[in-house]
């Protein structure tokens, strides 16, 4: 059972002005489940790479563990203090197989070789997922990977266990079964958990307190004023007023048969037939890892899928590749994966070179800019900008494109509320002089409701319309 | 025979034809990787591939040769053979060892520093999602109207960032699960290294010697 303690912590990011941690001071209690919550980009990750390490610290004794300040401990010995899970699940192995990665990080603590067959197969059962000890770790589904990685956490059972937002593409029952895991950890092995999350939702009954990261500092909540602070929470709600069932009158773009997804052996939309409608904005629900991503990279032809996909009547498969990613566009959900030059004004350029140029002149060009707070950063590298005017810069050089379609994958994630509101007010603007066909998944649900005319819900493997019919 | 001396005899090998021009040493070398691929299991499709790629690549060399300049025919069966004793060794390698097992052997019998031997393999286990990434970006380009072909900068700059970004999270990762660079570690599998391997070594190159020197004009 370690506390962990943070005195007086700044950390500025090179190059920044504002720190991103400002003085900050907590106490995470020993053997406790803490949530640690804020928006994004608020510093989470930092915090907690600074916890485990991975970060040099700026001052020596901002972080200690039971007194111990982190930097005295040995460096043998910081695997078996504290250890990290992370946010992306495929990139935290080094070896093969499950069996090889756990051996590995035995072999980092010096375990007697004769003592790990025991301790592997003691991990994997505490986990449940001995039947996974042979397996490929490349060829697990992200849960999966997410659960040998805190597997092998238990193995090297270190006192303090941080996890970054591990449950970002997690589906529901998955991230259940690791919930129960890590509240048992806390339970009958004593030990200290933090899990960042922007998001509240789901955690009410797991953990002991709330620690709230907010303009650089940490305001931990008693275990009274957590219940109180949870049971005041209620989940954004969604709120659509123009959405009706899809009418007969409209016009199918994209006609799915029988179309089923699968992740591995994993399916995760059944077999259904499945229409999407022609100029209009169309918004995708469902809980988290339940196939929404993966169903829009099978529309664009980046992911298999069963069953057949017509794009205006035609066999998606028959049409040649470079006209049909002209007309269906992936807004991605990673904004750096859009992008294709150096600076914001090479980037937009090309999108004016091959998009819709008459529509969207220089001047709308610039006029938009202005909109999205980035006419003063033409000139700069694109990977200079922050994660959020990235998106601001990316959902431009989609719109520009002009696509008869347009998929949206999370096109709001990590904006703030006033860029949120300048963003769905483009967006519509553009939909509607334009008569796009968007399609877009986004858990940000509060200023939808202009846009949105049909509404589809991904729940138990299957998507229905939502709404009245008209 | 152990992985890291078994690269040292082909590397060996391979050097020393490389630069003697004996096309029966050449000829019994593939022979010899031949028999060991086929006592080995390797698939008839991979050899398939292995022995259609070199004879491509070796018959355009030879019939270019021949056509222009003053090549006797003794040197363009060298230069023939010598391509698929390349090939061949290099395939009679990689289809007999694992990259696991001889990470392992570079790293307890070779001294190679832990982190090049972990690195190495952290990289190539990478593969698939290098591949995704760049199916990825090829799209991304196309839907804005680019048009990106192996040979393109562009490509290749985008998938070096996505690596970058991988390489920082590999390292995180591998630092949590108690990695540190030059510290000791324990082995839950060590590769052994004895004495019939050094015999096999030394009388393999012993054979190569006395064929080149028999051989020799």
């Amino acid at each position: 059972m370690a506390t962990v303690t943070i005195n007086s912590l700044t950390f500025t990011y090179p190059q920044r002005k504002r720190p991103v941690l400002d003085n900050l001071s907590v106490t995470f209690p020993g053997g406790k489940f803490s949530l640690l919550t804020g928006v994004s980009g608020g510093g989470k990750s930092t915090l907690l790479r600074l916890i485990a390490g991975l970060t040099p610290l700026p001052a020596p004794n901002t972080v200690t563990f039971d007194g111990e300040p982190l930097t005295k401990i040995a460096p043998g010995k910081r695997a078996a203090t504290v250890a990290m899970l992370f946010q992306e699940p495929s990139t935290q192995f080094t070896m093969d197989t499950v069996v090889n990665e756990l051996r590995f990080a035995l072999e980092n603590q010096q375990v007697d070789p004769a003592a790990m067959p025991a301790k592997i197969d003691a991990a994997l059962d505490f986990i449940g997922i001995t039947n996974l000890k042979d397996r490929s770790l490349m060829a697990l589904s992200g849960g999966e990977q997410q659960k040998v990685a805190l597997a092998i956490i238990v193995a090297m059972d270190s006192d303090v266990i941080l996890l970054d937002e591990p449950f970002a593409s997690i589906d529901p029952p998955t991230r259940l079964t690791l919930l129960q895991k890590l509240v048992a950890l806390c339970t009958q092995r004593g030990k200290t958990i933090i899990l960042a999350d922007h998001d509240l939702s789901g955690y009410d009954q797991w953990v002991d307190h709330l620690a709230v990261l907010d303009t650089g500092k940490v305001t931990l909540l008693s275990a009274e004023q957590t219940k109180k602070r949870f049971a005041a929470f209620t989940p954004e709600q969604l709120r659509l007023t123009h959405v009706t069932q899809p009418s007969s009158e409209l016009t199918v773009c994209l006609q799915g048969d029988q179309l089923g997804i699968a992740q591995g052996k994993r399916q995760l939309i059944q077999p259904q037939d499945l229409s999407f409608f022609a100029h209009q904005a169309t918004l995708i629900t469902g809980p988290n890892g339940s196939g929404k991503s993966t169903l829009f990279r099978a529309l664009v032809r980046l992911g298999k899928y069963q069953g057949t996909l017509a794009y205006a009547g035609t066999n998606i498969q028959k049409l040649s590749r470079k006209r049909y990613a002209r007309e269906v566009g992936l807004m991605f959900q990673s904004a750096t994966a859009q992008f294709l030059n150096v600076t914001v004004t090479e980037e937009l350029n090309l999108s004016r070179h091959f998009g819709n140029a008459d529509y969207f002149t220089a001047e709308r060009v610039q006029d938009l800019l202005t909109q999205l707070n980035l006419a003063d950063h033409a000139e700069q590298v694109i990977y200079s900008l922050s994660s959020g005017q990235q998106k601001k810069l990316q959902l431009l050089c989609m719109l520009i494109m002009a696509p008869d379609v347009l998929l949206l994958d999370e096109p709001l994630k990590g904006l703030d509320f006033a860029s949120i509101q300048v963003v769905m007010r483009i967006l519509t603007t553009v939909q509607r002089d334009l008569n796009l066909t968007l399609i877009m998944v986004s858990h940000q649900l509060s200023g939808l409701d202009d846009l949105i005319t049909l509404h589809l819900h991904l729940d138990q493997q299957h998507l229905t319309y939502e709404g009245v019919a008209e | 025979m152990n992985p890291s001396l078994k690269l040292g005899l082909i590397v060996a090998i391979a050097l020393e034809v490389s630069f003697a021009q004996v096309w029966t040493v050449n000829v019994a070398l593939i022979a010899v990787s031949l028999i060991l691929m086929l006592l080995n299991h390797v698939s008839f499709k991979r050899l398939l591939y292995l022995t259609l790629v070199p004879l491509f690549f070796s018959s355009t060399l030879v019939w270019s040769l021949s056509l222009r300049g003053s090549a006797s025919p003794h040197f363009l069966l060298v230069i023939f053979t010598r391509l698929f004793v390349y090939v061949y060794m290099g395939g009679l390698f990689t289809q007999t060892t694992e990259p696991l097992t001889l990470t392992r052997s570079l790293e307890q019998n070779a001294k190679l520093p832990s982190k090049f031997a972990y690195g190495f393999l952290a990289a190539f286990n990478l593969m698939p999602k290098i591949r995704a990434e760049v199916a990825t970006i090829k799209a991304a380009a196309m839907m804005r109207g680019q048009v990106l072909h192996f040979w393109s900068p562009q490509l290749y700059f985008k998938v070096i960032l996505a690596a970058m970004n991988w390489s920082d999270q590999l390292a995180a990762a591998m630092t949590s699960h108690g990695f540190i660079e030059g510290a000791p570690r324990t082995h839950a599998m060590t590769i052994p290294l004895v004495a019939r391997d050094w015999w096999l070594f030394g009388g393999c190159l012993l054979l190569v010697q006395v064929g080149l020197f028999c051989g020799l004009p």
